[in-house]
């Protein structure tokens, strides 16, 4: 009996020495991304795509001679839970870079806690300016902010003949954010602002503020939110009767996904996207592109996802050339490797510029905005 | 004035399925006085069994409609078999205790089943709406409208004119009577929670083409039907039609007229004045049934 | 002698803990744990010794950090008529008594008002008392920054005779804080449930006609319990907001007051431990089952378990145990022989 529990507890300290020296082996980054609530879809395509950039470089070896392992953590589309899962990533896990949290009310809550622990964040999709105007030197983005978004946009928006615009966006600091920014260029542009309408993230009835959207006088609705919250919105506005000039912003439309849940409600509607999967050719690396659907589509993903989940794959990319950079996987070096860097991604020069109070800058990539078309129940690059 | 009519049949539709729900519920609390937290989630079982019996089945619309509320009676006739029937003598929160384990257990079965990743359900309805006159409804929701007063009058009619709803307005009455009567008052207990979520699942697989299928879609849909079962008394099945219609239009104006945030406030605002004024609800005949 | 011992050993238990419990995370987890088990035993005081099932309990929680918060952080807001309401910020400090008289307050309305109805009706109103709170905390964005949540929260600054202004950014400081401020609550409410007044509450669980005739005051009872009950709560809202530095309108789900409600009931409602027991159960539940069961899982196993446990041990864990203990202590009685026995 006592040979036994001898015999299995030495075997227990083997195995657990086993596994800590193969733990050893793997860089790790941590990915907190909303697994469930509202933007459950979105956070979802952002980590698989993560996980095919961490595959991809895996498979050429990973970084610095060790495989490269991401810790996934639900953030719940919810603050505070992100703040909660961003201190375990960083206390329990150790790991020395993060990326997320999506939504740009769950990385301004994550940033206080990288302050605290000293830990760089790779930020893939938050649009609020606030991210990097708030002096805090641990956040690198590579998504547009609205402002830049609206910049982007003011090269066209002559050719769309609007002359009143009303706002329809999600009542938090993205949705708001963009009001704000795409509401200053209308005024210098010499569009006319009408209502802005919120709607809670987690609101399923917007036929209220639709409803008001009939009487006013605007001909453009901008509309931000994510795709299953438009999903929403459009089939609620078809069945109003609803006929206006719809524009959405931010990214996060996965217009194949609105074609195929909203159906014939979403011909006509303009969006502005930060990737163009359909036209490959128009991309800054085609053959990277082509590279990336053909791997999305083989692990059997649906194609709508395609136009969120690059921010995740550009995401660990530019993150593991940083760590390759540093040299070694420690939080203050791949911090300062982030300056460094000048690669392509899927959707544009990943070159890290200084914005924010002097000392503190937070780093911002200059990604391209593209404007996209819904006709006939498919994506089009539409002629102005 | 054509919007205030476009609010008028919004409110109209969604309170044919609220009126589904609160009777539902009215019936379980009235008859069993039981706090049904797993009300909300029969509404979210209705939504997700049409969606898998559509996507993943094949299963035609309609039909997926008939199977998803006879699912729910048998889910419903299921719990109160296995959790209820041992718990008889219990006191009212041993019983309410149970039904919020079993609501956890029910929603984030369906969480871990379908994910986090909210589902659309396919209509065989055209997306263009009908325009009568100023107003504009699809077919969707004209559809909803139909069945859900089918539903309404149905089960009126199974209360006032079958031998079931006669058992079931005695055992409301007086249990003690009614089994001394011959009523098997078991077998209504079970029939009543059966009914009841029969009707919550047909509000779920109403509206979950409506909307979306989200996993916590039921939590709001429980606290309604409770604002409806206040509002109309308990056990008063017009009571429960007349408030899910009443919360309906309350909700629609005063989010198109007051203010979009607080739309969901709206029936638990109603809550707590008719507690505090009238706690035995708005209609006189509170304490029966029919 | 062995009710005397007890509660003094599990206090000295209590202070070791950052002895030997290292890990930040676990003590992080401890620390979480502890602040709601002050809930949970402000909630055992209304759901236990009242017999008064208050489902709304989390909205006084919410409320006691929303206040608590917003003191520290100060606002500014616009109120019906044009006049601007501006605060500015208090040191942190301030907010935990502000939040326990502002839940309290909150406590005595909600109590005045909802002892109106009973039993099923007022779990009702209690549930939306609470989602209303929510609804309230999401919209009113001028004061409580809605879903943007309210961020940079300071932590608590003790003024320490020679040490100047402490500030509680350690967490083993905290620990400590928390851990007194639940031994002070665990105290209080020994005292009143030990008292004329706790005597009464539970005369009025028991048979509420019967104790308004023997001339008890049933809805002043009813009432004090409840402001006690919220006051509690809202002093662990403001060891939350302090602490985790973040409170947004997600804190008034109703999954929390769930949470609650199972460790109250599954550790024995009506009884000083039993909160202390559930709360601690399910507090380091999921850290031990976050490794191999995800989230959804281990909430199916958090449901089972309180099912089972309505089921299995009705009373809750602590009653259970202490029959068991009875039982073993009356066996031996039996067994020992009768000194007064006469013999024969």
């Amino acid at each position: 009996m006592k040979q036994i529990a001898t015999l299995a507890l030495a075997g227990l300290l083997a195995g657990g020495a086993f596994s800590a020296a193969t733990a050893q082996e793997t860089i790790k980054i941590g990915v907190l991304e909303p697994l469930t609530g509202p933007f459950a879809a979105s956070g979802t395509y952002v980590m698989n795509g993560a996980k095919i950039a961490a595959d991809q470089i895996n498979a050429k070896g990973g970084v610095l001679g060790k495989k490269l392992e991401l810790i996934i953590e639900d953030n719940k589309s919810n603050p505070t839970e992100a703040a909660s899962v961003a201190e375990k990533l960083m206390v329990r896990d150790k790991v020395p870079v993060l990326m997320g949290a999506w939504g740009s009310s769950l990385t301004l809550a994550v940033m206080p806690k990288l302050m605290e622990y000293k830990v760089p964040m790779l930020v893939e999709t938050s649009s609020s300016g606030k991210i990097t105007t708030s002096g805090n030197p641990y956040i690198f983005r590579i998504s547009p902010p609205s402002a830049i978004e609206a910049v982007a946009f003011a090269k066209i928006v002559d050719k769309l003949h609007i002359k009143k615009a009303d706002f329809l966006v999600i009542n938090n600091d993205w949705g708001l954010g963009t009001a704000q920014d795409f509401g200053k260029m209308f005024q210098e542009h010499g569009i006319k602002v009408g209502m802005v309408e919120r709607m809670d993230q987690a609101a399923q009835d917007m036929s209220a503020q639709l409803s008001k959207f009939k009487s006013s006088d605007a001909d453009t609705l901008i509309i931000t939110s994510a795709v299953e919250q438009l999903t929403l919105v459009f089939k609620q506005a078809a069945a109003l009767g609803l006929k206006k000039q719809f524009i959405t912003t931010g990214g996060s439309q996965n217009p194949d996904q609105l074609i195929d849940q909203a159906g014939t409600a979403v011909n006509g509607t303009m969006h502005l996207t930060t990737f163009a999967p359909w036209v490959p050719e128009v991309t800054p690396d085609p053959e990277a592109t082509k590279w990336f659907i053909g791997e999305w589509k083989k692990r059997g993903f649906h194609f709508a996802g395609v136009t969120e989940s690059f921010r995740g794959y550009d995401g660990i990319r530019t993150i593991a050339a940083a760590i390759e950079k540093a040299g070694k996987a420690e939080p203050e070096a791949i911090r300062a490797a982030m300056w460094q860097l000048d690669i392509t991604g899927l959707n544009g020069k990943i070159k890290f510029t200084k914005q924010g109070p002097a000392g503190k800058e937070s780093g911002q990539s200059i990604p391209t905005v593209y404007l996209i078309k819904i006709e006939d129940g498919k994506v089009v690059v539409p002629k102005l | 004035m054509q919007e205030l009519l476009q609010h008028l049949i919004n409110a109209l539709i969604l309170g044919s399925t609220y009126a589904l729900l609160g009777i539902g519920l009215t019936l379980i609390f009235g008859i069993m006085r039981v706090v049904n937290f797993t009300h909300g989630e029969l509404y979210a079982f209705g939504a997700y069994a049409i969606f898998f019996l559509e996507s993943s089945l094949g299963v035609n619309f309609f039909a997926a409609i008939v199977i998803a509320v006879v699912a729910g009676c048998a889910l419903g006739a299921l719990i109160e078999y296995v959790l209820l029937r041992p718990l008889q003598t219990a006191d009212i929160d041993t019983t309410m205790l149970v039904m919020i384990g079993a609501w956890i257990v029910m929603q984030n079965t369906e969480l871990l089943y379908w994910g986090g990743v909210s589902k659309a359900v396919p209509t065989p309805f055209p997306e263009e709406p009908l325009q009568l006159g100023p107003v504009f409804v699809s077919w969707l929701r004209i559809f909803v409208l139909i069945v859900g007063t089918a539903l309404i009058i149905g089960t009126y009619l199974l209360i006032d004119h079958t031998k079931l709803g006669k058992a079931m307005r005695a055992t409301f009455q007086d249990p003690a009577t009614a089994a001394l009567m011959g009523v098997n008052i078991k077998g209504i207990y079970t029939a009543t929670f059966a009914l009841g979520s029969g009707l919550a699942a047909a509000a779920g697989a109403l509206l979950g083409p409506v909307f979306l299928v989200t996993p916590t879609m039921g939590d709001l849909a429980s606290l309604k039907a409770f604002a409806i079962v206040i509002l109309g008394g308990l056990g008063n099945i017009t009571g429960a039609t007349l408030g899910g219609f009443i919360l309906a239009f309350v909700e629609e104006l005063g989010a198109g007229y007051i203010s979009s945030g607080y739309r969901d406030a709206m029936g638990f605002l109603i809550i707590i004045v008719v507690m505090l004024f009238r706690p035995t609800g708005l209609f006189r005949q509170a304490e029966r049934i029919g | 002698m062995t009710t005397r011992i007890a509660p003094l050993a599990w206090l000295v238990l209590l202070f070791t803990v950052p002895l030997w419990l290292r890990d930040p995370y676990y003590l992080h987890v401890a620390i979480t744990t502890a602040i709601f088990i002050i809930a949970a035993m402000s909630l055992n005081l209304l759901l236990g010794y009242t017999g008064q099932l208050s489902l709304g309990h989390v909205a006084f929680f919410g409320i006691g950090a929303y206040a608590s918060a917003l003191t520290t952080l100060g606002f500014e807001i616009t109120l019906p008529g044009g006049w601007q309401l501006t605060h500015e910020p208090w040191p942190p400090i301030v907010g935990f008594p502000i939040s326990v008289i502002v839940a309290g307050l909150c406590g005595y309305v909600i109590g005045k008002l909802s002892f109106k109805v009973r039993g099923a009706y007022f779990v009702i109103v209690t549930i939306s008392f609470a989602e209303v709170t929510r609804l309230v905390a999401l919209n009113w964005v001028e004061l409580t920054q809605g879903p943007l949540a309210l961020n940079n929260i300071p932590p608590y600054g003790i003024w320490l005779p020679g040490l100047g202004v402490y500030d509680f950014w350690d967490k083993t400081a905290y620990f400590y804080l928390v851990a007194v401020v639940a031994a002070v609550s665990y105290l209080i409410i020994r005292r009143l449930v030990n008292s004329r007044v706790g005597r009464a509450m539970v005369a009025l669980k028991d048979n509420e006609s019967l104790a308004v005739s023997v001339g008890i005051d049933v809805t002043h009872y009813l009432v004090l319990a409840a402001v006690v009950s919220a006051a509690m709560a809202g002093a662990a809202g403001s060891l939350y907001a302090h602490y985790v530095k973040i409170i947004d309108p997600d804190i008034f789900l109703f999954i929390y007051t769930v949470t609650m409600v199972i460790m109250v009931i599954t550790g024995g409602k009506g009884t000083l431990a039993g909160p202390i027991v559930g709360g601690i159960i399910f507090g380091f539940l999921p850290v031990i089952l976050r490794s191999f069961a995800s989230p959804a899982v281990q909430w199916i196993i958090y449901g089972a378990l309180m099912i089972i446990i309505v089921f299995v041990l009705p009373q809750g864990i602590v009653p259970a145990v202490e029959r068991f203990f009875e039982r073993r202590r009356a066996r031996a009685a039996a067994a020992a022989p009768n000194p007064d026995a006469v013999e024969r």
